[in-house]
């Protein structure tokens, strides 16, 4: 009823032309609401949502697991456990050069495949390795056990106090 | 039109927004939401709330590699609070699993702590349904009793209302926990070890198959059960088999309920392969897999009695057995019928202890067509029930012909005598249908008399002359041809045939025979002269195997000459005289089908004759 009447002024005061332009207007900006709807998804469904490889974040079991000076690598997590103290750290085992799993050696980590080395922190000491190894945030889940999240790396030296 | 054009793009865009919302608006994000604002709500220290003020709503995946093949869960998407034990008092889905000790959690210093945790087994290893799916329909299905473990409590439409009571409780999680404690008699999972053991006591793997276990051929195969059958069906294929398929012929066991029960859960822990295996290793177990019939005879003669147990003691011993055996489920027994194999009653006087020991251990031994199955129990207990058997001689009461019609005859030849009787369908070859006059009237009284009198070899017609006297055997003939044959007798003349075979049986006889079997009468007779034939089943009575030994064996040659060269009346066998089978023709045929049967068997029928 109110676009008609709408119409009508619309009609009286300019004609049939911005009536059109009215519709014009509308039909464009759908279209063009769409288009960018549309443009939006796509660029939103090209990021997946999950992944099929072990989920980023993750429990590793209680504290009392870790004793003080331990220094436990998770081939499976691709991640070194590391405590000192009542200071718990998870240091990446995935090598900044070409992927590779790093292996624990005396002074810190060795990847076997192009012999890039680190010291205990994860810094790079030797071979083509171009950055640290990342630290991960650790945290107590709610029952108690500790929880890595690899989507969320911290500085080198940042540790999680139990 | 401008305004149809702005109206179509409204919509268009109307749509457009409806997907996007659709596909990147979720309710689980929702539910982490409001997780995340309870427990920064809880929380205490202010680490823990920067890390929780740090957490967005994404998916939560547990992938399991350490066991079979790698499954994913999806689950804790929505079910956040699973392992927060602050949220026992939440409703689903922000709700804190619970703790069982049952499944080996324990309480340590004031906290749970689980056996079996979240992060190492998933969801789906218990609680069944599809790890992946992010949406209650995708995930939980249509179950009824989520959130039980949902073993297919699924509403469908022939749904039995009646079981639902007992469908429920915590026995049906054995069946899951079964899927990796494989182990026979695994403490945790009595009911499964319970159901298993009836499935060797009530002899379901006579006629079922699963695999690593059983070899029956008869009924459908339960290696997969689990995974193919939700609750409600199997509970009621148990108690009820006629349900679901008119033509079962699975015995009534009529069991307990917790017997049922514990059935149904082990059924449902078959599930072909398990979560502990993967393929691989499913198939390099079935290859070292030790024969289920060696396992079980152990395990049958460790309860069985020393093999001195003799006399009385052994057929006692043996009446036991057949009833925990439950062969009472098919075979009639005094007044127990199964309603399926033949009456055991007489079964000491119509046979010898050599015929039911060899029926035993394998009943096509004695009974070529016969779909009884092949048992595996230690051979004690074989003589057990042989002896029982054996003792069972006390012979029918003499009463009229009508009367005994009924008690021994009726089973098979039915009420009409027209062959159909109750467990009729069951035999091979089908009892003779005694109303069709052309068969009965173009056989001699003499023939008759023998059949009734010493029984049909290699078929399940006993020799009632061990039983009863001649006079009653020729009053029950008077009876049946009055009753149910009818018309008025007139006893056949003897045909012309030779006594004996006048072709000399050899090679080339027998190649000759060979050919004309298999140009003439392979078609009903079946090219393997097995009488599954392509016209075997449009055929009643059906066409004689002639690969029956026993009954090959039992008939001479003049009697086979007869059938072949003038057919046999009242059924589909032609005169073949007819079709131009000479003397000759028909004298290699005998001796072709004679070359089919070995000579052995003939020669302790003779004996035992």
């Amino acid at each position: 009823m109110a676009m008609a009447t709408k119409a009508a002024a619309r009609t009286e005061a300019g004609g049939a032309m911005s009536r059109r332009k009215l519709l014009g207007w509308l039909s464009g900006v759908s279209l063009f609401g769409s288009a960018v709807l549309s443009a939006f998804s796509n660029f939103v469904f090209i990021k997946p949502r999950a992944t099929y490889g072990q989920p980023q974040r993750f429990s590793i079991g209680k504290p009392e697991e870790f004793p003080s000076g331990a220094r436990i690598a998770m081939e499976q997590k691709r991640v070194c456990v590391v405590r000192e103290g009542n200071k718990v750290a998870a240091i990446s085992t995935t090598c900044t050069h070409l992927g590779c799993i790093v292996g624990l050696s005396d002074t810190g980590f060795a990847c076997p495949c192009h012999g890039s080395r680190f010291d205990t922190d994860g810094t790079v000491t030797g071979g083509p390795a171009p950055k640290p190894l990342p630290w991960f945030k650790v945290s107590l889940a709610p029952n108690g056990e500790l929880e890595i999240d690899k989507d969320t790396q911290v500085e080198p030296g940042s540790y999680f106090t139990v | 039109m401008r305004l149809a054009l702005a109206i179509a793009c409204f919509v268009i865009l109307i749509v457009h927004g409806l997907v996007f919302y659709n596909q990147f608006f979720h309710k689980w994000q929702d539910y982490q939401t409001t997780y995340y604002d309870q427990a920064l709500s809880m929380a205490k220290t202010p680490a823990e709330k920067s890390s929780l003020a740090d957490k967005s709503p994404r998916i939560e995946q547990i992938i399991v590699t350490q066991f079979g093949e790698t499954r994913v869960d999806r689950c804790t998407t929505c079910h956040i609070a699973m392992d927060d034990p602050r949220f026992e008092k939440y409703g689903h889905p922000l709700k804190t699993h619970s703790y069982s000790t049952a499944l080996g959690d324990r309480l340590v210093n004031g906290k749970w702590e689980r056996r079996h945790k979240f992060s190492d087994f998933g969801c789906t290893v218990c609680h069944d349904g599809q790890g992946r799916g992010l949406k209650p329909e995708y995930s939980h299905g249509e179950d009824e009793y989520w959130p039980e473990p949902l073993l297919g409590f699924m509403v469908q439409a022939n749904w039995r209302k009646e079981f639902q009571p007992k469908l429920k409780g915590k026995d049906y999680l054995e069946s899951a926990c079964a899927q990796c404690h494989t182990e026979e008699n695994f403490p945790g999972t009595p009911t499964v070890t319970e159901g298993r053991k009836l499935f060797f006591s009530q002899n379901c793997y006579g006629c079922h198959k699963i695999e690593g276990l059983s070899d029956g051929t008869l009924a459908p195969d339960l290696t997969e059960a689990g995974k193919k059958f939700k609750l409600d069906y199997l509970w009621e294929s148990i108690v009820d088999p006629t349900a679901n398929l008119a033509t079962s012929f699975m015995p009534n066991f009529h069991l307990s309920d917790d017997k049922v029960r514990a059935l149904v859960v082990f059924l449902k822990s078959r599930k072909g392969l398990n979560f502990a295996e993967t393929s691989l290793a499913h198939y390099r177990a079935q290859l070292n897999a030790k024969r289920p019939g060696s396992e079980s005879k152990e395990e049958a003669s460790t309860p069985s009695p020393a093999p001195t147990l003799a006399g009385p003691a052994l057929v006692a011993q043996g009446e036991k057995l057949l009833t925990d055996h439950a062969c009472t489920a098919c075979h009639k027994l005094k007044a127990t019928d199964g309603g399926i194999a033949p009456d055991l009653t007489y079964e000491g006087l119509i046979k010898d202890e050599d015929w039911i020991g060899d029926h035993f251990k394998n009943p096509r031994a004695r009974v070529p067509d016969s779909i009884m199955p092949s048992f595996r129990f230690a051979d004690t207990e074989f003589r057990a029930m042989t002896a029982f058997l054996v003792a069972q001689h006390t012979p029918p009461p003499a009463t009229a012909p009508a009367e005994m019609y009924k008690a021994l005859c009726q089973r098979c030849h039915g009420e009409k005598g027209d062959g159909h009787g109750p467990i009729a369908w069951y035999l091979d070859p089908y009892p003779r249908d005694l109303t069709k006059a052309g068969f009965i009237n173009s056989k001699s009284i003499d023939r008759l008399r023998h059949s009734v009198k010493t029984g049909v070899a290699g078929t399940s017609m006993p020799a009632w002359g061990k039983l009863l006297p001649d006079d009653q055997i020729d009053g029950m003939l008077k009876y049946v041809f009055a009753t149910f044959t009818k018309d008025v007798r007139v006893e056949p003349r003897p045909r012309k045939v030779p006594e004996t075979n006048p072709v000399v049986s050899n090679a080339a006889s027998i190649d000759r025979g060979q050919r004309t079997f298999l140009d003439r009468c392979a078609g009903c007779h079946g090219k393997k002269a097995d009488g599954k034939g392509p016209n075997s089943l449009d055929i009643l009575p059906r066409p004689r195997n002639l690969r029956n030994a026993w009954f090959i064996n039992s008939v001479d040659d003049r009697r086979l000459f007869d059938s072949i060269s003038y057919g046999v009346q009242g059924t589909a066998m032609p005169s073949w005289v007819d079709y131009g089978l000479q003397t000759s023709d028909i004298g290699d045929l005998v001796n072709f089908i004679r070359s089919l049967n070995p000579q052995a068997t003939r020669s302790i029928n003779a004996r035992a004759n």
